[in-house]
């Protein structure tokens, strides 16, 4: 097929304003929130907006025929080039896909299209004592749909979980076209949880164009604490000990030096510029409850020998104390023109350990590193700080940055707690999992796509095909017989 | 059971009964079995065996009695790693030394294992407020047919590297593999509890009352409702830190005007242990069956009603019926007077006219052969064939126990 009969084909589907294919108009297309450098980009041959389920099949339908591969993307706030046609194909942009279709008080769910922004649906139930419990720091622009497929998470899922955790049932467009449900309203539906399969699979199962999520009742009390300590090794014990007496925190958030310096001058609110590191604490619940769970975590904090404890109960201060952490990212931009920000998780008891190391990086490749990150989860986010005008600079920053990931992986961590694998971090896939490990996964991606034409080349490593998952098989059976080694 | 006896799945008698000893061992013996076309049951505590269709061969009964043990586990992390073949009972108490535990009280109770419980994926009432252990899930370890053992997920408790299979394991029934270990992130204990139990003259209070209490009562830990000890009952457990469990009772008192006992600490634990008891899927009679029909959430008490008119009619008498109006889902057991697998398969037409979703957990092996005990065919079969037939072509594992007979 020839790309003026793919336009006109597409155009046939979604009609003249659904359907992007001139260079101007594809550029914004070929990136995702992903720094330039660490992950590649690429063009689209066209970007369809279909507006219905159906609508998706159909290019689905299309894109078979005309042998092409399907990216299907939300709002691109994604880290990890999820969301980059990394192969060109057609892009399903499922934007305009943005009705919040139903809201159900008694079973608190909502029937939602991947395009509703995370924050609107939080917005959308709030006065109906409702909000949407994941909430990635990109909540104001990110869509469901992303968040399906990313698995995301976000500062809450320390108490409330992940996206998979609020997930009920997902209508989604499987590779063959077809328009399936999986789980849905009533529990137990008989077979494989495919919706626990789809969600976090960065797009290569099936697209989805409609979520029923969880709604969850808001809390009847909210408190959040601020401690500043004069070194990151006591706030990071405090971390431990909170968790460790049995306090299961909504948020638990730590925030170091070069971040407050950032931050306070912008937002003023009121982190001391003085601070090694501050956390942010917050609990809800049961109104007395949280007032004892407050006293216990000043205690400890006070233990741990903090510089100030100071407690927030109005909405007005608590959205203030927030404020610096969301807007975290964004102050960034007063101490450098770029900044590469890095998603790992170490057991919690490696915090101090590893932001020592992180430490010892930042100085070995003279890149300052701004630590902002859920340490209730041990989930960091260490912001290395560049110019990419400077020459040399974004090379130095991904050697660096894979210094961090190595030793992450060897102490016993993850590749990624939130942002996904994605082109980022697939080719650090097999310090973690064996060839073996990955035919599993492979063997997941055939059954719903022999073909791998949904979102090629992501999670798995750079020229590893769904073909060679036998190969890999056979090679790992002549490893393991000492035939040759891999 | 005594898993020294071999076993007879759903009536069908196993040849032998194998204990490998590690993950290596599990993978050559499903390997061989692939080679020699045998088909393996996993078996772990034995105590949800009467869940699935009757297998269509069950050569090898396969304990995972040689991988117990706890693996590793890290108080200060609250994560754990720990053989699939562990008791779940021996696992709290060590959890218990250090003040923490996995929230969920399966059917199987202490005797299950965490392979089991994995694999079937049976939860009990505190998943109303505490999910199950497919949330509580952050590893795997898996020996599959073609001999290789794999992992997913790790030892943290936050993960997004590569596709969710332990998600995908979880609830498979042992099909696609055979699970040697898992990791779960663990929860602090309960600085205490307590449970408000009211009696009922009838259902339709009964359920009124349970429904009021989810929509009124923010932090219960467990609403069950429905017919124990032949009563009318609500039982709601509150658990956490003194405040919220005192402010929980009263709010429940409020809500529960009935006939009311109040069950604090120790004496709430047990009460919810003897509960979890009634939910067994052991059978206590020859003709008894157990069901667990599931609708939204919101249509619970319809759902009961329901179940409690139409089953007197199809013959069966009902010993129990225990409904979480937070989940949608009910259970039932009765006994099926003259039963036979046509009656049975009768009684599963005419009730998933109520139901959205129905199992028959257990029922006489006998009475199986007429249907799915799994309920309706999902839309989705031919994708689940496909994955079996990803990681188990041969049809080794549990042949025709899953869904669709996968």
């Amino acid at each position: 097929m020839d790309r003026a009969t793919l336009i006109d084909r597409l155009q046939q589907i979604v009609g003249p304003n659904g359907v992007f294919h001139r260079p101007a108009d594809l550029l914004v297309y070929e990136y995702d929130g992903s720094v330039d450098g660490a992950v590649d980009t690429a063009a689209p041959a066209a970007v369809a907006l279909p507006t219905t389920t159906e609508q998706v099949a159909a290019i689905v339908t299309l894109a078979r025929q005309a042998g092409l591969p399907v990216t299907a993307r939300g709002a691109g706030t994604g880290l990890s080039g999820g969301a980059v046609a990394q192969q060109g194909g057609i892009i399903i942009a499922l934007t305009r896909m943005d009705r919040i279709i139903e809201i159900d008080r008694e079973d608190r769910t909502a029937l939602v299209e991947p395009g509703v922004i995370n924050l609107e649906l939080t917005e959308t139930t709030a006065p109906q004592g409702f909000f949407f419990a994941p909430d990635p720091s990109s909540q104001r622009a990110c869509t469901i749909g992303g968040n399906c497929a990313e698995n995301s998470g976000g500062p809450h899922c320390l108490k409330y979980g992940v996206t998979t955790n609020h997930v009920l049932g997902l209508e989604v467009v499987l590779p063959d076209g077809r328009i399936v449900w999986t789980g849905g309203r009533a529990d137990g539906s008989a077979g494989y949880d495919l919706t626990g399969a789809l969600v976090g699979s960065e797009g290569m199962l099936g697209i989805v164009t409609k979520a029923l999520v969880r709604l969850t009742p808001k809390p009847a009390a909210t408190l959040v604490q601020l401690a500043a300590f004069a070194d990151i090794e006591s706030a990071s014990l405090a971390t431990s000990k909170i968790i460790g007496a049995g306090i299961l925190p909504a948020a638990l958030e730590m925030m170091d030096n070069l971040t407050i310096q950032a931050v306070e001058p912008a937002y003023h609110a009121g982190y001391p510029l003085d601070a090694a590191a501050v956390l942010l604490i917050e609990t809800d619940g049961d109104p007395d409850e949280v007032e004892a769970m407050g006293v216990e975590i000043a205690a400890i904090c006070q233990d741990c020998a903090a510089t100030t404890v100071r407690s927030a109960t109005a909405a007005a201060e608590r959205d203030l104390l927030w404020k610096g952490r969301k807007m975290a990212l964004g102050a960034m931009g007063r101490l450098a023109p770029n900044y590469y920000l890095h998603d790992t998780v170490v057991p919690r008891s490696k915090l101090p350990a590893t932001l020592s190391r992180v430490g010892e990086i930042s100085r070995e490749y003279k890149l300052p590193i701004a630590n902002v990150f859920h340490a209730g989860d041990g989930n960091l986010h260490p912001l290395m700080l560049f110019d990419r005008r400077r020459p040399g600079d974004v090379e130095r920053v991904l050697e660096a940055s894979k210094e961090i990931i190595v030793y992450c992986v060897e102490i016993g961590g993850a590749l990624s707690g939130e942002h996904g694998i994605g082109t980022e971090k697939r080719d650090y896939m097999t310090l973690v999992f064996t060839a073996d490990d990955l035919a599993a996964m492979a063997g997941l991606r055939n059954s719903f796509d022999p073909t791998g034409y949904f979102n090629p080349e992501k999670i798995f490593p750079k020229g590893y095909m769904c073909g060679e998952v036998r190969a890999l098989r056979a090679q790992a059976m002549a490893q393991k017989l000492g035939i040759y080694a891999l | 059971m005594m898993i020294d006896d071999l076993p007879r799945i759903d009536g069908v008698p196993v040849t032998s009964m194998v204990t490998p000893g590690d993950a290596p061992a599990v993978a050559e013996l499903l390997a061989d079995a692939a080679n020699l076309g045998q088909s393996v049951i996993p078996v772990g505590g034995g105590t949800a065996l009467a869940l699935g269709n009757p297998p269509g061969s069950a050569d090898i009964a396969l304990s995972t009695r040689g991988l117990g043990g706890i693996i590793d586990y890290e108080p200060f992390d609250l994560v754990l790693s720990v053989g699939a073949g562990a008791r779940l009972g021996d696992v709290q108490a060590v959890l218990a030394e250090h003040g923490q535990t996995l929230p969920i009280d399966p059917p199987g109770g202490d005797d299950a294992t965490i392979g089991g419980l994995i694999a079937t994926a049976l939860t009990g009432p505190l998943r109303h407020s505490a999910g199950s252990l497919r949330d509580l899930l952050i590893g795997i370890s898996m020996a599959h047919p073609s001999g290789t053992v794999t992992k997913a997920g790790g030892m943290v408790v936050k993960n997004v590297s590569g596709f969710d299979l332990p998600r995908v394991y979880h609830g498979s029934l042992g099909t696609l593999g055979v699970i040697v270990s898992a990791n779960f992130k663990v929860l602090p204990l309960p600085r205490t509890e307590a449970t408000i139990v009211a009696r009922f003259a009838g259902i339709e209070e009964a359920m009124l009352a349970a429904t009021t209490i989810r929509t009124r009562v923010a932090n219960a830990a467990a609403i069950e409702s429905g017919w124990l000890d032949d009563e009318w009952f609500v039982a709601v457990r509150f658990t956490g830190r003194e405040p919220s469990v005192r402010n929980g009772l009263a709010a429940a008192t409020e809500v529960l005007v009935a006939d009311t006992a109040i069950f604090d600490r120790a004496d709430s634990a047990a009460w919810w242990k003897r509960y979890q008891a009634a939910l067994s899927l052991t059978a206590n009679d020859e003709d008894e069956v157990l069901i667990r029909c599931a609708v939204r959430p919101r249509t619970t008490a319809a759902l009961a009603l329901g179940l409690v008119a139409k089953l007197p009619v199809l013959g069966a008498t009902p010993s129990f019926l225990g409904a979480s109006v937070g989940l949608g889902a009910v259970l039932v057991r009765f006994q099926l007077h003259d039963g036979s697998a046509d009656r049975l398969a009768e009684l599963q037409m005419i009730l998933l006219g109520l139901a959205n979703n129905l199992t028959i957990l257990a029922a006489p092996p006998a009475w199986k052969a007429g249907l799915d005990v799994w309920g309706r065919t999902p839309e989705t079969l031919d994708l689940m064939q496909a994955m079996k037939e990803q990681f188990d072509p041969h049809r080794v594992l549990n042949p025709g126990r899953f869904a669709g007979f996968i």
